[in-house]
């Protein structure tokens, strides 16, 4: 009943001269691929205790024992046209659902629902109030310098939500002096066309950047259905990306010896027609999303070493929805703020407590014509102590207070032990072998969301919190095999619960759908990683290599709710591989991806099934240098590059082998 | 990195080799119940099930055995049968597939007819389909779609009132329930004009035609929630069971319903008896009564029901929500102790009987 099945694709086949330059590309080097490195900040950064700088201290630094993938923006750049499901999909192998290219895609971690995954921007959740969730394709990469990916729950650090991880962007000042920037332009096949421009500059008080980029993709790309007649070619209809915008500018202005000012803005834009399955005649479903986000915060460091922040935000999600005559219109305006002290405790440890507010006004359709508004607060306390070298440790607590009644308390633990350290810096290539154990056990819960409560008929207002708790151990190993090659691996087991699961069932007055709190839903799993880095002379290597098995399913439910227990559920692949490597030498660059899924369920009876089956994404690109300090990248792209025909979601055909051409022009 | 990649191709054909397998159905051969699955909507996986009561075998998905594995499509919602053909009405997916029986070859499929719900024929050559207008909440008055059965074809159309119904044939006119309105539209099958608009009860869904020649359509009634917490029932016209002469539609004999919403108005072979489903239960009326039936027939909620002509033996389906498969009961004639349960797709709606 939520209006907000998006979907879509790009392509159209683009001019002879596109192909010409891309055979000439590929004929001049060999396909590779690449991957960034697993960041564990925490690990690899050098011990440091809160800063006399007034250098945000991030939450990630609370959250010892969690595994994260961040990728940087180098890595970024290559997916500067894309959208955060580009990214989490194709480039880190993340289990995506996803209607079509440029449709909705929604994300599962660890086996869990798309509300069971944070979206943070700048420390400020900003998922969908309505859903409860975001739509990965509506978040353009070109927004933000930074994408990381914390997996597990961590409601403590992140709030609500957090319960199979969180998705952190993030707009990082570049404090680096002077201006630098770049314009491109991109055009591919299956009408296929953008552009994007990101311009810095900074002095010794002032930081400033400003990114924009445009998409636009007819998707009219050829399928293959199977017809009593054998297989019939078809040309997907109504899947048009109209247009994708994203404006993000943002600054950071130090204010004195200790203050910091930021103020930040993303404004989106995007216009889809909705690809209804291939099953379903006469559909020509549109809609617009238009999200407008600014956030405005102070940071000050104290003379004891502490460090305060405060900010405020803002937020405007309009969700329009039309489908031959049935209109489905909403809009909400969140305003956020949160205030917060980091002290230090001593020499080994920190300590930041905190709290925040949100508040929600919504003027949604389902909800009839008065507008909703709700109110959540939350507080929290995050102690990082590091009793020795080696040895790291948290403790985190969130209570957060909802419209229903109080979320369940949330508390997290972690532990980092270098059982053998390495003796030279760790961000060097240097042969020292390293080993850590990690371990972490977290409480977590998501709050309803504002349609589970007031949709009508049916919304339930007395819904509970879902809650949740995991457990996950694991180890980090480094190793440096020669001079210039450092081989590391991640090896994580995990285990959670997630409680009081919301289930819509036919239980309302006169059986009409409402949500209520009835299922467990248990995941556990394995997640392996290792990664080879490499960098000899001006050639610089890297690849990774990961697997996931994600065993999810109900537990416990009630009579009503007929979803058997003890069966893997629907869009949850057992098994998931990803491999990643990129290549950098003198001006070229080559990088490619490939993700395996293994089968997935369609149903909860376990019948119905989408085959396995993997991915190859590529890209090839070359920087010649150009006067005045200008230089010119060529990049070619392309998706699907076996040409594997798939779908990602039943009746949903993706699309065939894709190509792309960005060129990109920089100045620094 | 070669070796990486050949391990990781090896890795993935071992993973791949871990999908389910399916055995596939066999094609129906023999004279069947036909059980239809609405399917999970947007996935395109409706259903027509044979079931061979005679060796007790199922064919989940008729359609994909008898053909190469297409998919019959969205919402499959009603079937007719006319000679050696049926006619299955495909709701989301805006058409009717023909196909040969009883071994669900597909013969033709006449597409672009929008919101198709229910068929029925007058004859081996013509048949009519209702069909929607309008998107939910703002219905346009509906088509009668006419369809020419010897070349399946739509050869008319027919305007009537909103979200047109089960409708049924009787004496050469056939009567459409307008369900969003509190009309039935009689039709002329030899002008195909409308020639008289009853007026029953609030939301006709279902009409039939009993053995003495009257029409009975079951109005489940308009119910209105509260647009604010609780989201309680704020107003709503009760369901009934109308009856009148085709002869004289004025007089009408209602039978209110207390509460609720009854739904799937059926007839025993015979057309002595009426079967509707009701707050959880089967009941089963007489023709002749004028009250309607206090004790249910079978203390099961069904989301179809049907007698067989053939055997008299009852069929009830039972839908489990709409993610997973639900199965359908097989009971004797009278009713009594379960004869098969057999899991087919998901929401399974009803049954034909060839």
């Amino acid at each position: 009943m939520v209006f907000s099945f998006f979907a879509n694709a790009l392509s159209r086949p683009a001019g002879g001269w596109l192909a010409g330059a891309l055979a000439a590309l590929l004929a001049a080097s060999p396909a590779a691929s690449a991957q960034t490195r697993p960041a564990d900040t925490l690990t690899t950064r050098a011990h440091r205790l809160p800063e006399a700088r007034v250098r945000a201290v991030r939450p990630e630094r609370f959250a010892v024992g969690s595994q994260r993938v961040e990728l940087d923006s180098a890595v970024l750049a290559q997916y500067r046209g894309g959208t955060a499901a580009d990214v989490l999909g194709s480039r880190l192998g993340l289990y995506l659902k996803n209607y079509g290219p440029g449709q909705l895609a929604t994300i599962s971690l660890r086996g869990t629902s798309a509300q069971h995954t944070a979206v943070l921007w700048n420390g400020l959740n900003i998922a969908l109030p309505t859903l409860g969730q975001n739509d990965l394709a509506l978040l353009p990469i070109s927004g933000n310098t930074q994408l990381a990916v914390q997996a597990g729950p961590a409601a403590a650090l992140y709030g609500s939500g957090a319960v199979g991880g969180a998705i952190l962007l993030r707009t990082e000042p570049d404090w680096r002096p002077g201006l630098r920037g770049s314009v491109q332009a991109d055009a591919g096949s299956f009408g296929l066309r953008g552009g994007s421009l990101e311009a810095r500059t900074a002095s010794s008080t002032l930081a400033v950047r400003v990114a924009g980029s445009y998409r636009q993709a007819q998707n009219d790309y050829p399928y293959y259905l199977r017809q009593p007649t054998g297989l019939v070619r078809y040309t997907m209809q109504n899947a048009a990306l109209r247009h994708q915008w994203s404006f993000s500018p943002d600054l950071a202005w130090r204010v004195g010896a200790a203050g910091e000012l930021t103020a930040a803005v993303w404004l989106t834009d995007a216009d889809r027609e909705i690809q209804q399955g291939t099953s379903i005649a006469g559909s020509n479903a549109r809609e617009i999303d238009q999200s407008r986000r600014l956030v405005l915060g102070y940071r000050r460091a104290t003379t004891g070493g502490g460090q305060w922040a405060v900010r405020g935000a803002w937020f405007e999600d309009i969700i329009n929805y039309s489908d031959q005559g049935a209109v489905s219109n909403s809009r909400v305006r969140t305003t956020q703020s949160q205030a917060e002290y980091t002290a230090p405790l001593g020499q080994r440890a920190s300590l930041r407590v905190g709290a925040e507010a949100q508040h929600f006004a919504a003027l949604v359709d389902g909800y009839g014509s008065e507008p909703i508004t709700e109110n959540r607060a939350a507080a929290f306390a995050l102690l990082r102590y590091d009793p020795r070298p080696g040895l790291r440790l948290s403790a985190n607590l969130r209570q957060a207070a909802l419209p229903a009644g109080l979320a369940p308390l949330t508390p997290t633990v972690g532990l980092e032990w270098d059982v053998l350290r390495p003796a030279s810096p760790p961000d060097s290539l240097a042969p020292a072998p390293g080993l850590t154990l990690k371990a972490s056990a977290a409480r977590t819960y998501r709050a309803p969301t504002l349609n589970e409560r007031y949709w009508q008929p049916g919304g339930n207002p007395d819904l509970l919190a879902e809650s949740g708790h995991g457990f996950e151990a694991g180890l980090r190993h480094r190793l440096g095999l020669a001079s210039h090659v450092v081989l590391e691996s991640e090896l994580t087991a995990f285990t959670q619960l997630v409680d009081n699961w919301v289930q819509w069932l036919p239980l309302g007055p006169g059986g009409i759908y409402s949500p209520r709190n009835l299922r467990q839903v248990r995941s556990q799993g394995l997640e392996a990683s290792t990664a080879l880095r490499l960098r000899q002379g001006r050639y610089q290597a890297a690849a990774r290599l990961a697997y996931a098995l994600t065993q999810t399913q109900k537990t416990q439910g009630v009579a009503a709710d007929t979803d058997p227990v003890g069966i893997q559920l629907a869009y949850v692949p057992l098994h998931r591989a990803n491999i990643t490597t990129d290549h950098q030498w003198r001006g070229w660059l080559a990088s490619a991806a490939y993700t395996f899924t293994s089968y997935v369920y369609t149903d909860a009876s376990g019948s119905d099934f989408l085959p396995s089956g993997g991915l190859l994404g590529a890209t090839l690109g070359r920087t010649v240098a150009l006067p005045g300090r200008t230089s010119l990248t060529l990049l070619v792209q392309s998706t699907n590059l076996l040409n594997r025909s798939y779908e990602s979601y039943p009746t949903r055909p993706g699309p065939p082998r894709a190509f792309s051409v960005s060129l990109r022009l920089n100045y620094k | 990195m070669k070796r990486l990649l050949l391990a990781l191709a090896l890795g993935a054909t071992a993973l791949a080799g871990c999908d389910p397998k399916h055995s596939p159905d066999p094609v129906p051969t023999a004279s069947s119940t036909y059980v239809l699955s609405e399917g999970q909507f947007g996935k395109g996986d409706g259903a027509v099930s044979a079931f061979n009561t005679i060796t007790k075998a199922i064919t989940v998905d008729a359609f994909g055995a008898a053909n190469n594995g297409a998919k019959l499509g969205d919402v499959v919602q009603d079937m007719g049968i006319v000679g050696t053909r049926g006619y299955v009405c495909v709701n989301a997916s805006g058409k009717v597939e023909v196909v040969s029986l009883p071994d669900f070859k597909s013969v033709a499929t006449i597409t672009k007819i929008p919101q198709v719900r229910y068929f029925a024929s007058t004859s081996a050559t013509r048949g009519y389909v209702t069909s929607w207008r309008g998107p939910y909440t703002n219905y346009l008055p509906g088509k009668v779609i006419v369809l020419n059965l010897s070349t399946n074809t739509v050869i008319d159309s027919i305007t009537v009132g909103r979200c047109p119904e089960q409708l049924t044939v009787l004496n050469g006119k056939l009567y459409v329930p307008n369900s969003y309105d509190n009309t039935i539209s009689v039709i002329d099958a030899s002008t195909n004009q409308v020639t008289s608009t009853v007026t029953v009860g609030d939301g006709p869904r279902n009409v039939v035609a009993d053995q003495a020649g009257n029409i009975w359509a079951l109005c489940s009634g308009f119910t209105v929630y509260n647009s604010s917490p609780p989201y309680n029932v704020i107003s709503s016209t009760p369901a009934s069971l109308v009856r009148f002469a085709p002869a004289s539609p004025s007089t009408l004999l209602t039978l209110p319903f207390s509460s609720g919403s009854p739904h799937q108005l059926r007839t025993s072979p015979d057309k002595t008896q009426l079967y509707y489903s009701y707050g959880g239960a089967e009941y089963q009326m007489s023709t002749s009564a004028t009250a309607l039936p206090t004790t249910p027939f079978i203390r099961r909620d069904f989301n179809g029901f049907a007698i067989d002509s053939r055997d008299n033996t009852i069929y009830g389906a039972v839908s489990t929500g709409y993610t997973t498969n639900g199965y359908f009961l097989h009971y004797p004639a009278g009713g009594g102790k379960v004869i098969d349960s057999v899991t087919v797709k998901v929401g399974p709606s009803g049954f034909v009987f060839y």
